[in-house]
């Protein structure tokens, strides 16, 4: 990690730390997803810090851990803005930082509907040596993770990512479709991606204490992902598919653990991999952070 | 690095802070129907307006509204309601002239254009429970 980076990161972790301090606990809607998308944006002001790791298991490599630091702002009621950064550990091999991604999700109706959509639209600057997996596109498959990180890292990938979000809330359940197109603007066709996911609360009422271990805090779900080819050759097969289970945990001071152990669904596919993460809502950033100036 | 690849993501980080500074909150304008309830909860539907909140009544509901409202609702309107300069205040009788059904209705769909979101990810019987200690700020 270069010195640069280590004074960003101590930067930016001052400036959270200095806001968690202030701030009173905030409970975002949460959905327990870790790849796909819903329709409920972040509160506008609010700024939501997560970091949400991911192990997997590599056949013809070592395997290892990779992970996302996110921070997602509600700039408007329809708009919000998440900036990522992205890193992995190779057991065996290295640890590096291995890009930046940068999202704007807009919501174009302004009115809850049957199937709600949203437009998502991301610039990410990654090389090849990243592991987060939030999306599958293309023909991604775990032979994609096998060199070495020195070898991975020489290829830099500047691309542009649209998704089109569908979501409909119904008795509890959140049920979320995905449709992702993604280009690399140096060259390579479009290539293409699903994710879709359903998740309830374990209870639909609150009780009237609070309380941490109360069912209604508790999410579970599951989450099917994968990639759809290119446009030179649109298919299922020759890509990676995953079907993972999903569990979230929501305390009451505004932090959300959840974790998401998944597998493999054809031979293209890690055979194992598993998620968690933790998510923090700081409500009303911008206020917070000016009065630390007055 | 080449040129052409440092000048795409440049143009579009700012572009998208231009876009983030302009959309300053707008100035609020409370407008009101002839009930003298708020346009926003008004514009709900004959349907939804009819509808009876399953919680009335119920001290449990209320307590676990109360709860809710701390988390979710609080920090724009206040931990005891009376609002701010871009949300309402839920003791006024715009806001308390509203049928449960209205309310209901308005956290579901949220004023997005003006700022509220949307709190359609509550599960309904949630919502309700909101709805049961609005009813007691009156």
């Amino acid at each position: 990690m270069s010195m640069s980076l280590k004074r960003c990161s101590a930067v930016i972790c001052a400036i959270i730390a200095a806001a968690i301090v202030l701030l009173q606990p905030a409970r975002a809607q949460e959905t327990p997803y870790f790849v796909t998308y819903s329709h409920h944006m972040e509160e506008p002001g609010n700024l939501e810090v997560e970091f949400n790791p991911v192990f997997g298991t590599q056949r013809g490599g070592n395997s290892y851990l990779a992970g996302t630091t996110e921070f997602e702002y509600g700039v408007k009621a329809w708009w919000t803005s998440e900036f990522y950064l992205d890193g992995q550990s190779t057991f065996g091999d290295g640890t590096l930082f291995s890009g930046f991604r940068w999202e704007n999700r807009f919501r174009p109706l302004m009115r809850e509907h049957w199937i709600n959509p949203v437009v998502y639209l991301e610039y990410e600057n990654v090389n090849e040596a990243d592991k987060a997996m939030i999306e599958v596109v293309g023909f991604d498959e775990e032979a994609d993770y096998a060199p070495p990180n020195s070898a991975l890292r020489q290829a830099h990938n500047h691309e542009l990512e649209g998704k089109l979000i569908l979501s409909s809330d119904f008795k509890g359940w959140n049920i979320s479709e995905n449709f992702i197109a993604e280009r690399n603007l140096g060259h390579d066709p479009y290539e293409f991606g699903y994710a879709v996911g359903a998740s309830r609360p374990l209870a639909l009422a609150a009780s009237a204490r609070p309380c941490n271990f109360c069912a209604e805090n508790f999410l579970a779900g599951a989450e099917f992902y994968g990639g759809l080819g290119t446009t030179w050759n649109a298919t299922t097969s020759g890509t990676s598919h995953y079907g993972v289970a999903i569990f979230g945990w929501q305390l009451p001071n505004g932090a959300t653990l959840r974790i998401s152990p998944g597998f493999g669904l054809n031979d293209n596919s890690h055979r194992f991999i598993l998620r968690w993460g933790i998510s923090y809502e700081i409500p009303s950033i911008g206020t917070r952070l000016r009065r630390l100036f007055e | 690095m080449s040129r052409p690849q440092t000048l795409v993501p440049a143009v579009l980080l700012i572009a998208s802070f231009a876009s983030i500074a302009a959309a300053s909150h707008s100035s609020r304008r409370w407008e009101t129907d002839p009930r003298g309830v708020l346009i926003a909860i008004a514009r709900a539907p004959e349907k939804e307006r009819a509808r009876r909140n399953p919680y009335a009544e119920q001290r449990d509901a209320v307590l676990a509204g109360a709860k809710l409202f701390r988390e979710h609702c609080a920090e724009c309107h206040g931990s005891d309601g009376w609002g701010s300069r871009h949300a309402a205040n839920l003791h006024a009788a715009d806001v308390q002239g509203a049928t449960p059904g209205e309310l209901e209705w308005l956290l579901r769909n949220g004023n997005i254009a003006r700022g509220m979101p949307s709190w359609s990810g509550l599960p309904e019987p949630r919502r309700w429970q909101i709805v049961s200690y609005l009813k007691t700020m009156h």
